[in-house]
């Protein structure tokens, strides 16, 4: 291939607005790209491409954040009053007392709460729809630990 | 036939057993407390039936008491008990028993924990407690007793042998008597709970024979087994297991290892 040939083709690009050019001749295929200085073309271009993704999951994140500051104004917590085993059913093979999406009524029994020998009976104290279910069957809770969320 | 001015002549109490409700058969004498459509809301109201067609114990586990041979009731509580000492109620209920059975018999309790009274190894006083908590307030506490007092034959099988002051004696007793002792101790107990807590878990510990012991703890997901240390303020048991560290336990059936 004519070295000279090559040095002139570049000249010619170079001085033009054509970024790509490729010429076959035999065997031998000449490929000249422009892309503003050579090498470092993909660097650049990477950052181009992740600002919008960058940007997309910043636009979430309000999103996210505006739910959880809702949650404490429409979410009422059923909280355990004593230290003891938790158990969602009166007896091992009955139903549930509520399961997630259940409506309560102020009075209605969520759970009981065993210690000792003294089963306790933990009764919704608002009106509202189950959202989740905090603690397993059968597992032991402290004083204060969250067990149910309501929706009111 | 349950004879009630023998019941009140001896009847020495300020308010347990003062709203007294006889029934001749109900479900549960616990249940008919607990629910709110009886519009039972006297503190102190005792609901004493001859016949519980579904009696029971912890983990819907059954109540035998045959028609008219013993003691089956329940008392309300409506007073405001704090939840630190609530389970204190459990020593008190099983205190009340033993103090009868001494004082009236002369007959040697075991207390067993939370709260079985036993004679020797057979059980003659089963206790379960139910509470209604809204918004962490104790709503209602409500306490239901078994007592055999006069029944001679048990048939079925039970976990624990039963026996009856009946059988221990040999002869039969005033059941009217017995509540009435039994409801001027548990309430004289129950205002010690609040006065002089340590006072009751110490008469409880004293009648303990398992304390000290090694013992086994089993429900239907564990068994832990350790040295049956101590109890705690609150009524917990305080197992020293195995690996040298002390565990409070909460619930369980104890038996001796």
């Amino acid at each position: 291939m004519d070295l000279e040939l090559i040095k002139k083709l570049v000249k010619l690009i170079d001085s033009s607005g054509i970024t790509d050019f490729s010429v076959e001749e035999g065997d031998t295929k000449i490929k000249i790209s422009k892309r503003s200085s050579g090498s470092h073309a993909q660097p650049v271009m990477q950052p181009v491409s992740l600002q919008p993704e960058e940007s997309s999951p910043k636009r979430e994140m309000p999103a996210l954040e505006k739910t959880a500051e809702a949650r404490p104004s429409n979410l009422h917590e059923i909280r355990s009053p004593i230290v003891g085993t938790f158990y969602r059913a009166p007896a091992p093979d009955a139903d549930s007392f509520v399961k997630m999406g259940d409506s309560v009524t102020p009075g209605k029994v969520l759970c009981i709460i065993e210690a000792m020998k003294l089963m306790n009976e933990i009764e919704s104290d608002v009106a509202g729809k189950i959202v989740k279910v905090l603690v397993e069957n059968g597992k032991p809770v402290e004083y204060n630990q969250p067990l149910f969320l309501i929706e009111v | 036939m349950f004879n009630f001015e023998n019941f009140e002549i001896k009847l020495d109490t300020d308010v347990i057993g003062r709203n007294f409700i006889y029934c001749e058969e109900v479900e549960s004498t616990n249940a008919e407390l607990l629910n709110e459509e009886n519009g039972i809301d006297i503190d102190g109201t005792v609901l004493l039936a001859e016949k519980q067609n579904n009696g029971k114990g912890r983990k819907d586990r059954k109540w035998y008491s045959a028609k008219d041979q013993n003691l089956t009731f329940s008392i309300l509580l409506k007073r405001k008990i704090s939840e630190r000492k609530v389970n204190l109620v459990n020593f008190a209920a099983a205190l009340a028993v033993s103090y009868t059975l001494e004082n009236l018999f002369q007959i040697r309790v075991n207390l067993k924990w939370p709260n079985d009274v036993l004679i020797g190894h057979s059980k003659i006083s089963g206790i379960l407690i139910e509470s209604t908590i809204r918004g962490s307030k104790i709503n209602k506490l409500v306490i239901g007793i078994g007592f055999n007092v006069n029944q001679i034959a048990f048939q079925g099988s039970y976990i624990i042998p039963p026996t009856s002051i009946r059988k221990e004696l040999n002869q039969e007793v005033d059941r009217e008597r017995v509540l009435s002792d039994l409801l001027n101790n548990f309430e004289d107990l129950l205002n010690r709970v609040d006065e002089n807590p340590e006072g009751v878990l110490n008469d409880w510990k004293d009648r303990c024979r398992m304390l000290g012991e090694k013992i086994m703890i089993q429900d239907e997901n564990y068994s832990k087994s350790g040295i049956f240390e101590d109890v705690d303020e609150q009524g917990f048991l305080m197992l020293r297991t195995d690996r040298d560290t002390v565990e409070k336990i909460h619930f369980g059936d104890v038996s001796l290892r």
